[in-house]
């Protein structure tokens, strides 16, 4: 697994509070794996909190163009890269 | 019951559906069937995975058309739809197909009452699935009597649909309902608030969201507004009065919850801002006994009992006052919590515990689980294993005993107060609780 950058770092546990995921540490998701399906196993339900969670903290409203949440989200690092092309 | 019932109601120049800002009329969407129906693969079952809704109608209508019946998956995962597969094996997959390109046409085609036309399926807390039949007879004479339950009148509206046609919720409304009512639905299914937004703006007005009150929720809190949605239905889950008022305020709409199951369908429907009865739909007869429901229709095959709570108001509306303890909802899957708790307590290592819903309108499980010795997350690996991931408890907090009572019972008070205590300390004492895991 590569490092997690220090912005990954932030949105890795992000995603750990907001999902309530206390028995998985935020420095252990890697940046490459999926988070959704197989990956962390997180559902639609987590897509929708993680999305409202990432609009409050960086105002950055999530889009898909259909709801394949793998997609959407990818890995910790697309998902981290997305948040900050798209900050404002 | 008739021997037959036409495929749709619908006139030939009506329109059914709106594809990126463009409206397809009956005539070409019947003609789109014709063509699909004589190429679909000659097999019993077809699994229709379709992401486009659009897609979907094509290929569920066409399917029925052919003769054949549909078999929709509680979910998109591979194993799953190879767990489907591996027990229909006169089966394939319908999935994103090029739409044919064909003639307009004004034949509607004959369905026999009697035709299976497509199979529910549910997942439970293992993750396997029941399979929920439907006949042409109980989805069409189904489709007519929800016009009414959702107050749907003879004006044209536009439908947006954020859950899946695959789910019976989504089938009902987004699918069987443009069939017989002056409905064009839209082809997208988005989930995002942005998302949802960017959908609804696409399409003309009177517009119509179907949803979820946890997609909705979303919505309203993503702060969005300055659309006009004028009818917003919701089921799957609980809705609040105050959910209800925030989104009729902010979207000028009218929001009706629809009250139903899988094996059923839609079964009653309330104003959620300013009712708390329901109100059953015409065609059902609620029988009350030993707080036990059984509904019966005719156009339902057999009668099908509630895991609901309900007192009659009347001949035709009634009051929700739970669901039987045992039976859970989350994401749209329902389980049985005394399934769970007999999974949880068979992990070696496990000396006691206890999952439970820690609030009327939580979305996730909860569990307080004696293991010493153990972490929660091998207590969680290894319950992945046993149970689908939606019921996974979130938290599980590790207890040193259980607040039993003599006879061996756990008061439900005593485990939320337990339940909150230590929710409490881990929040105190996040880091370190993180640390020492």
């Amino acid at each position: 697994m590569r490092p997690q950058s220090e912005f990954e770092q932030e949105v890795a546990q992000l995603i750990v509070d907001a999902l309530n995921l206390e028995d998985i540490g935020a420095e252990d998701i890697d940046p490459e794996d999926a988070l959704f399906g197989d990956g962390l196993g997180l559902d639609s339900i987590d897509a929708l909190e993680l999305a409202l969670a990432i609009s409050q903290k960086y105002s950055v409203q999530l889009k898909a163009d259909d709801a394949n949440v793998q997609e959407v989200f990818g890995s910790l690092g697309s998902l981290s890269a997305y948040i900050q092309e798209n900050a404002a | 019951m008739n021997a037959s019932y036409p495929l749709t109601s619908r006139r030939p120049d009506d329109v059914i559906a709106c594809l990126d800002g463009a409206e397809v009329r009956v005539d070409e969407f019947l003609g789109q069937v014709q063509a699909l129906a004589a190429d679909l693969p000659d097999h019993r079952y077809v699994i229709n995975l379709a992401g486009s809704r659009y897609t979907f109608l094509l290929g569920f209508c066409a399917a029925i058309v052919a003769g054949q019946c549909t078999l929709l998956p509680p979910n998109r995962q591979q194993a799953t739809v190879q767990g489907i597969r591996d027990e229909f094996a006169d089966s394939y997959v319908f999935d994103n197909a090029a739409l044919p390109r064909s003639a307009p046409a004004a034949d509607v085609p004959e369905i026999p009452a009697d035709q299976l036309v497509a199979m529910v399926f549910t997942s439970g807390s293992t993750g396997e699935s029941t399979a929920h039949r439907k006949y042409w007879h109980t989805l069409q004479a189904g489709a007519v009597a929800n016009r009414q339950c959702y107050g749907i009148g003879d004006e044209r509206i536009y439908m947006l649909a954020t859950v899946p046609p695959q789910h019976n919720w989504g089938l009902e409304t987004s699918v069987m309902l443009p069939l017989v009512a002056d409905i064009a639905v839209s082809g997208e299914t988005p989930l995002f608030p942005q998302d949802i937004a960017d959908a609804l703006n696409r399409l003309p007005e009177p517009r119509a969201l179907v949803s979820s009150p946890i997609h909705l929720d979303a919505l309203l809190q993503s702060g969005i507004g300055g659309i006009r949605i004028a009818r917003i239905l919701s089921a799957t889950a609980p809705m609040s009065a105050q959910l209800a008022r925030q989104l009729e305020s902010r979207f000028g709409s009218r929001v009706n919850e629809v009250f139903g199951c899988t094996e059923a369908g839609s079964l009653a429907s309330r104003a959620t801002a300013s009712e708390s009865l329901w109100h059953i739909a015409a065609p059902f007869n609620f029988d009350v006994r030993d707080n036990k429901v059984r509904i019966s229709a005719e156009h339902l095959p057999e009668p099908v009992e509630l895991n609901d709570i309900v007192e009659l108001v009347g001949d035709s509306a009634f009051r929700w006052l739970g669901r039987d303890q045992d039976m859970i909802n989350i994401a749209g899957k329902r389980g049985s919590l005394a399934h769970l708790n007999h999974r949880l307590t068979r992990i070696p290592g496990v000396l006691d515990g206890v999952i439970f819903l820690p609030g009327e309108d939580s979305k996730r499980l909860a569990a307080l689980v004696v293991a010493p010795g153990l972490e929660p997350s091998a207590i969680l690996d290894a319950l992945r294993e046993a149970i689908d991931p939606a019921f996974l408890p979130r938290p599980l907090y590790l207890v040193p005993m259980l607040p039993r009572q003599e006879t061996g019972k756990l008061a439900r008070k005593m485990v939320l107060d337990l339940f909150e205590t230590r929710r409490r300390l881990s929040e105190d004492d996040g880091e370190a609780a993180d640390n020492s895991a």
